[in-house]
């Protein structure tokens, strides 16, 4: 081929998919935990949604990339 | 009969044509002809040369129309001496040419020289025919036991529209055991090669049918139809998987087929069978893997090195005459070695055709699926291809991913070649998926956030609800009581810290500060235990619950004011100078009350956290 084409790599090298989908799944479900205990735990009066929410969002963040990279790295290429 | 009859036309074509066209004439022609595998092979080296005042600048190449048809690859090379090697050797382009005044029945392509020919020049260039299904085989029904023995048709003189000199032809078999082959003058026979000619001052068009009727135990596996499916991933892979339709095209099985025999003398029972295919995958292919409809097959072996990856499978059962099997083959191949960027757009630079050797392929169809959010796909192959079109709907996707298709006829392996497929994709679509699945759990958050905080009861006066209302508010004050509490300790617990300090530095102003501060927070914190605990006794539902958070709210100032006590006796024995040891003993006494009263607060504030 012309050779000023550069050859396009994925943007995290496939050997960290594993390590990267452990990590974060882990870091999500820790939050995930937090966040059902704060639900389960404070009662409706004096909860405060903003916690709620931002337990739930960063939750959701870690888990979404972490099961990106489980998926990866399971040779699931979406 | 039919050759004969197909060569008496022929022949009568060559006598009625006009003669040759132009004044250029051949003037040395050697073919080869390869036999050796299932697909047939001519590579002949042409020298022509200008006998007319014309500049001349293409050639023509005549096909009867029977071959025509199962012609599937043809190459023109310029001819670089033998000591070159053959990749340096420039392609000509070469096309369909329908000149008039020829006969019909004649296919005809041109060759374009790289320049006109003056008069009295000549040029020396090789072209590459190949055919597919030329091998007829007859008998056209064997047993196990059988050969297979296999018929071709050419004709001895080189089929030209212009007069060849000199000429020869060599026929390559695979095996010397030929059952019949039609003698002309100048026949030789080498072992397993023919060899005719040389024939010299032919006039244009002749023509003289050759039969040669062979032993072939060569595989002759075709694949009736073969889809390739190119998946892009930019996460890292490029997913290939292979359908195959395959088939044996050879002569066809008759009779039973006994296993025993098979397996007790391969080469006697069952010489017309192959068991195995070898695939050449590209290097670092990866996850390869070989299946049916019933699911793995475990009949496979897989070799690699920093060169190439070859995969050897078996079908479930060895391949007979006309028996047919279908399967699937797949593997990953690391992204890097095959998309490249270039100018603002990607392309994907692959292989065209299957990695199997010597298959042939009568319906190729390769799908191209790019990544979804990919815009202005075009294609570049190296040979003219039917492309269409569609979206194909994978794992995380909304509106599909856009497919290039890809349609052959007729393929044989010299159509691997590398094409590629331009299209512009901007990085940021690669966050598509993430996306969709962080908003997938955020909405499974959300859920629970609204179940929780929604009021879903449907009777909102009967008395159970407004229990149960009650409880809630009873419950969220003794919340805030344990708040209180646990922060009144959480002072206690600096004042002790600050303490701490005092003995060690010495620093009497800075523990009195941490007293001020102290105080400060105690008496607020008292100030808004106020108005919960007067909710508390007005509310009915917290009778029971009353007297722990009573205690509570007691020992905890008790403890307090124990603290304060502490405090100020150890500050005072500092400023009075007295010795550490002193000190200690005073505060002894005080520091068991201290800690018999927060172990008792500590469970008391247990006691409540379980209710």
């Amino acid at each position: 081929m012309a050779p000023p084409a550069k050859a396009i790599t994925s943007p995290v090298p496939d050997a960290w998919y594993p390590t990267l989908a452990v990590v974060m799944l882990a870091i999500g479900l820790v939050l995930t935990a937090s966040f059902f205990i704060y639900e389960a735990t404070s009662s409706k009066r004096n909860s405060s949604l903003a916690k709620e929410l931002t337990t739930g969002g960063v939750a959701s963040v870690f888990l979404g990339f972490g099961s990106l990279f489980l998926l990866l790295s399971a040779g699931v290429y979406v | 009969m039919e050759i004969s009859r197909f060569g008496l036309l022929v022949f009568t074509i060559a006598i009625l044509a006009s003669p040759a066209i132009s004044d250029l004439v051949l003037s040395k022609v050697d073919r080869r002809i390869y036999l050796t595998s299932q697909i047939v092979r001519i590579s002949s080296s042409l020298k022509v040369e200008n006998g007319g005042p014309e500049m001349v600048s293409e050639v023509l190449l005549a096909f009867p129309e029977l071959q025509a048809k199962k012609l599937a690859y043809l190459m023109a090379t310029q001819h670089e001496g033998k000591g070159k090697a053959k990749n340096s050797a420039a392609a000509l382009p070469v096309e369909v040419a329908s000149p008039k005044d020829m006969p019909p029945a004649l296919t005809f392509y041109s060759v374009s020289l790289p320049k006109g020919l003056a008069e009295g020049d000549s040029f020396t260039f090789d072209v590459l025919a190949v055919y597919t299904h030329a091998l007829q085989p007859i008998p056209e029904q064997i047993t196990q036991a059988d050969i297979q023995l296999v018929v071709y048709q050419e004709s001895a003189y080189y089929l030209s529209p212009y007069v060849v000199k000199v000429q020869s032809l060599s026929i390559k078999l695979p095996d010397s055991r030929i059952e019949s082959y039609t003698k002309l003058e100048n026949t030789k026979i080498h072992g397993s090669e023919i060899k005719y000619g040389p024939y010299e001052n032919l006039p244009a068009f002749s023509y003289s049918p050759i039969v040669v009727h062979f032993e072939s135990n060569e595989p002759f596996a075709v694949a009736q139809e073969l889809v390739r499916e190119i998946e892009v991933s930019h996460w890292g892979n490029v997913q290939v998987t292979e359908h195959y339709k395959l088939v044996h095209g050879g002569a066809r099985s008759k009779g039973e087929f006994s296993r025993l025999d098979f397996q007790a003398r391969p080469n006697l029972r069952g010489a017309s069978a192959f068991r195995y295919l070898v695939a050449n995958l590209p290097p670092r292919a990866h996850s390869v893997y070989y299946r049916d409809e019933i699911g793995n097959i475990s009949t496979s072996h897989l070799w690699g090195d920093s060169k190439k990856t070859e995969l050897l499978i078996e079908p479930r059962y060895p391949m007979f005459g006309g028996w047919k099997t279908a399967f699937t083959v797949g593997y990953g191949l690391p992204l890097q070695d095959f998309l490249y960027k270039l100018e603002g757009k990607r392309f994907l630079n692959i292989t065209f055709s299957s990695p199997m050797v010597e298959l042939i392929i009568d319906t190729l169809i390769v799908k191209v699926v790019l990544p979804e959010g990919s815009s202005d796909i075009s294609v570049s192959a190296p040979f003219p291809v039917k492309q269409w079109q569609e979206a194909k709907i994978s794992h995380l996707d909304i509106d599909g991913r856009p497919v290039v298709v890809l349609e052959k006829t007729n393929v044989v392996p010299e159509h691997n070649q590398y094409f590629q497929v331009y299209y512009k994709f901007n990085k940021l679509s690669m966050l598509r998926e993430p996306l969709m699945l962080i908003s997938g759990f955020f909405f499974l958050f959300v859920a629970c956030i609204v179940y929780m905080h929604a009021d879903i009861s449907i009777s909102k006066s009967s008395a159970s609800y407004l229990a149960k209302q009650q409880w809630e508010e009873v419950q969220g004050a003794i919340q805030q009581v344990q708040n209180i509490i646990s922060r009144c300790l959480t002072t206690h617990d600096k004042l002790e810290a600050s303490l701490r300090d005092l003995s060690r530095t010495g620093d009497v102003q800075a523990c009195k500060a941490a007293r001020k501060a102290a105080d400060g927070l105690l008496k607020e914190l008292s100030k808004e235990l106020k108005p919960l605990l007067t909710f508390l006794h007005s509310s009915p539902s917290a009778a029971q619950i009353l007297p722990k958070v009573e205690e509570l709210v007691a020992k905890e100032r008790e403890l307090q004011e124990k603290v304060m006590a502490k405090h100020s006796t150890v500050v005072d024995g500092y400023e009075k100078k007295s010795g550490a040891r002193d000190i200690e003993n005073r505060v002894a006494l005080q520091q068991q009350k201290l800690t018999a009263l927060r172990q008792e607060v500590d469970d008391l504030l247990e006691f409540i956290d379980d209710i």
